[in-house]
């Protein structure tokens, strides 16, 4: 009997040791510390950082590194990156495993808001009190600050600084939306003299670009409040009629169809090889810019303002794109060394040094040097910033998925001449009142 | 006894296959039903009965996702069969060692990726086809994928380029069982080759088409690598297929218990089609 059942049962036991055959290997040799979850083992503990911007994951891991080196080996922080889009649902698919990071970098305040029950009050950190006016505004629920501002961001319409001053446009010239048009014609009629193809390569197969490009003219609509976006019911386009007037400059002097250039196109392509003059993007392209001409973001590059809220004032749009929040559901030797390693990296020196150095951060703090920042266009924004000359980054504060899903394609087919500008506005502004 | 003995080791066989099964597919199936009954976004989720499913059918763009898929499928599952099959007699024919290269050059396209795949012919579409399009002056060539039209043929010919080569292998494998005799016979009573592929060849492939038409219809309606990498619904959604719908529901807007209502309405419209498919055509079967 007992042979009969040993034979029968067998292949039960022979297939789990299969599988697990193949397996074994790895997980014997790094026990526990191998894989990226926080938690305390052997006296060290691991802080997990979630990353979602994957151009900077290199320089963070080196700050794990220094600080591991800093607290004599006792502190791990990993750094795991899900980003282009993914972020978010990476995020998610962290939380709802029971898999939590300590660290989150989290991007707009819906983003923070759905994790608003695990996250801790920032305000008792050392960092907090270093923050420029205002920029803790997009990480604040309920007057309670519950992310640290990663880094300040800008963008509006980056420009080739050599090609304007060859078609004999001195670029502080423009100070209204009719200079810009009357320099964007300028380009066009020496188009052949100057080398491009177009004097724009506004990326319209990249939503993001769509959405950064209405923060113009949705943030005066917000009175320039990041709050106010967010609580905002509806949108009704007061400055639609602006975004219509830009929105069909750029359409006629673009490289085309429009609705298939993508951002390698538009920025590694096109602009940093002066086949256009001008894109619509923002500072992070300095890095990539840098990758490829080590001279360009230092000589040639430019931001100008969009007059958004009315043809005479001009602003650029500014303000921190990611939050970092600290994760209280953990342990609390985790939670708190979470805490320090951001204040480390925010006020010391070392930190300091990696933020404006090989991160190339404008930093969300006060107390930095312009000078120390590492490109012209960079420290123009830290002043634009300091002085309170921006726009609100308001377009981090539409409804999940409104731009994805309902902004974007209605935008690309006003650009692809399908609808009317009217159609536009009512089928955007419907769905945001839906979706909100 | 010893009946009993066998119904012991079948289940003993078969029961780390029903675990398996049960872990990934039965188990998550009936969670996701679940889901579907409620408001969750992936964290919270309130009991809402079937609100989800009516608000299905007023879903405009679900709606268009569906339709698109389903034209897709339907040109799709036709072209790739037809170019299979055709591809599959081409390199049964008696050429020797030519037959096997052709045989490899055909199928390779399955085995690169589909984001790769669709990165590749976004590259053709966007910048070779503009190239041709801007030294010729032929306007076919020019504006592919930025229209929905050219977004939707973009996508068949894709799908096809990925598609062909794996039918084709299924189809050589029942070309290649056929009875000599049969065809010997055919010729002995002065059948041509045309009629010896309608009257012979073709009624024996019928277990072919079944197999081919399920796997087709089954991975069409499935896309979703080839659709994000090539278009990723561009241009304003209308190449956006089912999968890439939900996705971008449960993903973008947060909407899980509603994405997983579309995902089970989905999953039983394939059923249906799949399993209405696979009883007409063994219908067709025929034994020797």
């Amino acid at each position: 009997m007992g042979k009969k059942y040993s034979t029968l049962l067998t292949p039960l036991f022979a297939v789990p040791f299969l599988i697990s055959g193949c397996g074994t290997g790895g997980t014997t040799s790094t026990p526990d510390s191998g894989d990226s979850e926080s938690g305390v083992s052997d006296g060290v503990v691991t802080v997990d950082f979630f990353n979602q911007k994957p151009e900077i994951t290199a320089q963070l891991e080196e700050l794990a590194d220094m600080y591991n080196e800093e607290t004599d080996g006792n502190t791990r922080v990993t750094i795991t990156t899900v980003g282009s889009g993914e972020g978010s649902a990476g995020l998610q698919a962290r939380f709802s495993s029971g898999d939590e990071p300590a660290l989150m970098m989290l991007g707009g305040l819906p983003e923070v808001e759905r994790y608003s029950d695990s996250l801790i009050d920032v305000s008792e950190l050392d960092v907090t009190d270093t923050l420029i006016d205002g920029t803790l505004e997009g990480g604040t629920i309920d007057d309670i600050p519950l992310g640290i501002p990663l880094n300040l961001e800008g963008f509006g319409w980056m420009y080739n600084r050599e090609i304007f001053e060859e078609a004999g446009i001195n670029p502080d010239s423009i100070q209204s939306y009719d200079d810009f048009a009357e320099a964007v014609e300028t380009l066009d009629s020496q188009k052949e003299e100057l080398g491009i193809d177009e004097v724009f390569a506004f990326s319209g197969g990249e939503n993001y670009i769509a959405n950064q490009f209405s923060a113009n003219f949705t943030s005066p609509e917000f009175n320039e409040s990041i709050i106010e976006s967010y609580e905002a019911k509806e949108l009704n386009w007061e400055y639609g009629d602006q975004m219509k007037k830009y929105t069909d400059l750029f359409n006629q002097y673009n490289v085309q169809p429009i609705l298939t250039v993508d951002y390698s196109r538009s920025v590694e392509e096109l602009f940093v090889n002066d086949k256009v003059a001008m894109v619509h993007q923002g500072i992070w392209i300095v890095p990539t810019l840098n990758d490829i001409d080590p001279s360009f973001a230092k000589e040639k590059l430019g931001l100008l303002p969009v007059y958004g809220e009315s043809d005479t004032e001009g602003k650029i749009i500014a303000g921190a794109p990611f939050y970092i929040g600290v994760n209280k559901n953990l342990d609390d030797a985790v939670v708190e060394e979470s805490k320090n390693f951001l204040d480390w990296m925010y006020t010391s020196e070392e930190g300091k040094e990696m933020i404006t150095g090989d991160l190339a951060f404008v930093p969300a703090q006060e107390g930095y040097e312009p000078e120390d920042i590492s490109d012209p266009v960079s420290q123009e924004l830290y002043r634009a910033l300091l002085a309170g000359e921006t726009g609100a980054m308001t377009h981090k504060q539409y409804p999940d998925g409104w731009f994805q899903q309902v902004l974007y394609p209605e935008y690309q087919k006003y650009l692809n001449g399908d609808q009317t500008w009217e159609d536009f506005e009512m089928n955007t502004a419907e769905a945001f009142k839906e979706m909100r | 006894m010893k009946g009993k003995h066998n119904t012991a080791y079948y289940w003993a066989f078969i029961l780390p296959s029903v675990i398996a099964i049960s872990i990934i597919i039965l188990i998550p199936l009936l969670l996701g039903i679940g889901t579907s009954l409620t408001n969750s976004d992936g964290y919270q989720a309130v009991f809402t009965g079937l609100e989800n499913y009516q608000r299905l059918f007023k879903d405009e763009q679900f709606i268009s996702s569906m339709w698109f898929t389903l034209r897709f499928s339907f040109v799709a599952v036709i072209l790739i069969n037809a170019i299979g099959l055709g591809l599959a007699l081409l390199v049964t024919q008696k050429l020797g060692k030519v037959s096997t290269i052709f045989r490899t050059i055909f199928f390779m396209p399955n085995l690169i990726g589909g984001i790769i795949l669709g990165f590749i012919w976004q590259f053709i579409f966007v910048r070779a086809f503009e190239g041709i399009a801007s030294a010729t002056g032929i306007s076919f060539f020019s504006s592919w994928l930025s229209d929905s039209t050219t977004g939707f043929w973009a996508l068949v010919i894709v799908f096809l380029w990925q598609m062909s080569g794996y039918i084709m292998i299924v189809y050589i494998s029942f070309l290649a069982n056929i009875p000599g005799e049969l065809l010997e016979a055919g010729q002995m009573d002065g059948a041509n080759n045309w009629q010896a592929f309608w009257k012979i060849k073709f009624p024996m492939l019928a277990p072919a088409f079944t197999i081919s038409l399920f796997l087709t219809l089954a991975n069409a309606f499935k896309v979703y690598d080839v659709n994000l990498a090539l278009t990723n619904g561009a241009p304003y959604g209308s190449t956006e297929m089912v999968a890439m719908n939900i996705y971008n529901t449960a993903f973008y807007q947060y909407e899980q218990g509603y994405a997983q209502a579309k995902a089970i309405v989905f999953l039983l419209l394939i059923a249906a089609i799949s399993l209405t498919q696979i009883f007409l055509t063994r219908r067709k079967e025929v034994d020797l």
